[in-house]
């Protein structure tokens, strides 16, 4: 059996590729970010593992243009085709999938991810899906599925592993009940770099200091808080699972020697805490893997990481620590279900920046409470945090309701939702009704994108790189060039937004096969 | 939800490891299996700990084992009456529908302190007709079990012969099969959770019967 694991290239009128961002957001920009898809990336390593021939087709990261993605795939002729869905490009997979079916009338398609899990039936009604999968477990989910399919012909009526809502012989919908939510990670395997094309990923990531870079695989999924309330790993349906830190020691120890990576990143909504995080760093430290010119990076939350632990991870040669830094107001961190407080903002940046970490902080704009006073204390804040070098670098985004997430379900219960079409949602734009005209919050973003060139700022960086313990001039230009770029695709994004409510057509267009 | 600083009324020791920490309640909200963020004020640092106190007690309680080599849990431990503690909650859905609270059966299975939501639930629902099987190593670890209704209760020691019963939860529901259309809620250690869910399924119980709650 031929599985494909499929990522099409998405690019709208305006030129602009879809890229995965944080939390698997979408965002449209020039020049994209390629992260590699780790949770499917285990999968097809597992179901390689099982037997099954996988074609790893990430159209986007193999810079393919949609019609020859679209044409390798349908001359690949795969029994089954696995897409991964979030709010802003439903419409468009739907699209795909109609004309792919078509063409490929015996193929099995299999729907996946945060907003199809929530909805699944939506996605059933909209396009030929097949099976939609209603758990974040997508690797142990597959590796039991596809063994069934391979083996039942009637599995549409038999298949009864948990978590699934499978179209059955009748055109009917039928659920297998809810999915679980605890895995065992450690009998997930460790994703096969050679499968995925790892180097596809490897330069054009925001998140590297150095390259080549690569994620790790994750160590906690999704999150081990899981409780804000605009963040997708957030809900009834959802707790968390963990790694045991060995088994991502070994891993690290493959890509550095083996890989010769240069950068290693976790992309789990948060990582290790606690114990488990100096056990880890010891354990670098011990395995000697701190020598090797490798740098680490993670996500983390305010006030999970104490002074003690945080310099141990720095001794162990970690450096790009992201963390989300919402707003910078109580109430507004009180509305999101944050779990921290402003005041201990400074002394855990400080704590980093002391250490030698890199933090990068994430920030949110355009809650539709957040009132003019407010977003001015998240720029006035934010830029005091820059031009005082407790954190390194940052990324603004306009807060978007997707994959009803609590807060997405607030924004409907509240009647605050601009638009129902989901291709608005690729937080590009603000959607959501707010107290102050809308280009006060894109002019809050420019305004703190413009910090980067600021003669403060600069001299801050220019410090901080004579501080580095290894003189990596290579970051001076690396990374600089690679920022830059970043900040001019968000202001080109904004500007755009300015100019009016421009409604981005994503290809193919509708109704249109393109074989 | 909120937050501020609430008053340390005590520290109860309960064995070596395990205490629990009492707070001033401040009129605090909540809903049965929600947690709260906790951390010494200035420290910078918080952990989430589920409410093990009622939603009609006076006061917040929290059961804590104190992680060895830990920065956050022994200075909880160290905290005497008066000293301040920073709250932020509540939050979580790990929690029952009260629609079920009538008419459903609910088995609440939990290892070590994973039992903290199920003693909440206990205190804040009169009318919950419940099983609860708590795993531990030893028998002292029955944290507060005349808090149960009798026979309600049952413990499962895995290094001594004085609970309940000897041997893991999982053995227990082996021996004792649990009705086939109750609720299942399971909190504690991972691999407690992983082959609690196993058996449960394979015993013909629907996955959407069973919700899970990873302590760590």
């Amino acid at each position: 059996m031929k599985v494909a694991i499929s990522y099409p290239p998405i690019v709208n009128d305006r030129g602009q590729k879809a890229m995965v961002s944080q939390n698997r957001n979408v965002q449209f920009f020039k020049t994209p970010t390629y992260l590699l898809p780790v949770v499917h990336g285990q999968a097809a390593t597992w179901l390689k593992n099982l037997g099954f021939e996988v074609i790893w087709d990430d159209g986007n990261a193999q810079l393919k243009s949609y019609d020859q993605w679209y044409q390798n795939l349908v001359a690949m002729t795969p029994d089954v085709v696995v897409f991964e869905s979030t709010t802003p490009v439903m419409n468009f997979y739907w699209r795909t999938t109609a004309a792919l079916k078509k063409d490929l009338p015996g193929t099995i398609f299999i729907m996946t991810g945060y907003h199809s899990m929530r909805r699944p039936e939506e996605t059933l009604e909209e396009a030929p899906f097949d099976i939609v999968l209603r758990s974040n477990h997508v690797d142990f989910v597959l590796s039991k599925l596809i063994p069934v399919i391979a083996a039942n012909a009637d599995w549409r009526q038999s298949c009864d592993i948990e978590g699934l809502v499978i179209r059955d012989a009748n055109g009917k919908f039928r659920s297998t009940g809810h999915f679980r939510q605890v895995e065992p990670l450690e009998r997930s395997p460790i994703i096969d770099r050679d499968l995925v094309q790892w180097r596809n990923y490897a330069y054009e990531n925001g998140n590297y200091l150095q390259t080549p870079g690569t994620y790790a695989t994750s160590v906690v999924r999704d999150c081990m808080f899981g409780k804000c309330t605009f963040c997708r790993y957030n809900g009834p349906d959802l707790t968390f699972s963990m790694l045991p830190v060995e088994k991502s020691l070994d891993e690290y120890e493959r890509l550095i020697n083996d890989y010769g990576v240069k950068e290693i990143f976790d992309d789990s909504g948060v990582w290790y805490r606690g114990k488990e995080a100096r056990e880890f760093a010891e354990g670098i430290i011990k395995r000697g893997l701190h020598k090797k010119g490798c740098y680490f990076g993670f996500n983390t939350r305010f006030e999970y990481l104490d002074k003690d632990t945080i310099e141990l991870l720095a001794k162990a040669n970690f450096r790009f620590v992201l963390i989300g830094l919402e707003a910078a107001d109580e109430e507004t961190l009180v509305k999101l279900n944050k779990g921290y407080q402003l005041q201990h903002v400074e002394r855990s940046l400080k704590w980093m920046s002391d250490a030698g970490l890199h933090p990068h902080l994430t920030i949110m704009v355009g809650y539709y409470w957040q009132t003019r006073e407010q977003l001015r204390q998240t720029v006035d804040f934010v830029k005091s945090l820059m031009f005082r070098g407790l954190a390194r670098t940052m990324q603004v985004t306009l807060c978007t309701p997707l994959d009803f997430t609590p807060y997405h379900q607030e924004c409907i219960s509240k009647d605050v939702l601009l638009t129902k079409n989901y291709d608005d949602f690729d937080m590009s734009k603000l959607i959501v009704k707010t107290p102050i005209p809308h280009s006060e919050y894109y002019d809050a973003v420019k305004e703190l994108y413009g910090i980067a060139f600021h003669p403060r700022f600069l001299l801050r960086q220019a410090q901080y790189l004579l501080t580095f313990r290894r003189r990596d001039w290579q970051f001076l230009f690396t990374y600089g060039i690679r920022a830059i770029r970043r900040v001019r695709n968000h202001i080109f994004n904004l500007t755009s937004a300015d100019a009016g409510p421009k409604q981005a057509t994503l290809h193919p267009p509708t109704g249109n096969s393109l074989t | 939800m909120r937050s501020g600083l609430h008053k340390v009324i005590g520290v109860d020791l309960l064995t070596d490891l395990t205490y629990m920490l009492r707070l001033e309640r401040n009129d605090m909200s909540f809903v049965p299996g929600q947690c709260f963020n906790l951390g010494i004020p200035d420290t910078a640092v918080n952990r989430e700990y589920s409410s093990y106190s009622g939603i009609y007690d006076d006061e917040l309680q929290f059961l804590i084992r104190q992680v060895e080599g830990g920065q956050v849990s022994p200075k909880f431990r160290s905290l005497r009456a008066g000293d301040m503690v920073e709250v932020d909650g509540a939050y979580g859905m790990f929690v029952i529908d009260q629609d079920l609270v009538k008419t459903r059966k609910f088995y609440f299975i939990a290892t070590g302190t994973g039992i903290a939501p199920f003693h909440c639930f206990a205190k804040s629902f009169r009318d919950l007709d419940y099983q609860l099987i708590h795993g531990t190593r030893y028998a002292n670890e029955c944290y507060h079990r005349q808090d149960y209704e009798q026979g309600r209760y049952i413990n499962c020691a895995t290094t001594e012969n004085s609970g309940d019963f000897h041997g893991r939860v999982t053995d227990y529901l082996k021996i004792n099969p649990p009705p086939i259309d109750a609720m299942f809620y399971l909190c504690g250690n991972r691999n407690m959770i992983n082959d609690a869910y196993d058996l449960l399924r394979s015993r013909g119980i629907s996955s959407s019967q069973i919700i899970t709650e990873v302590f760590f």
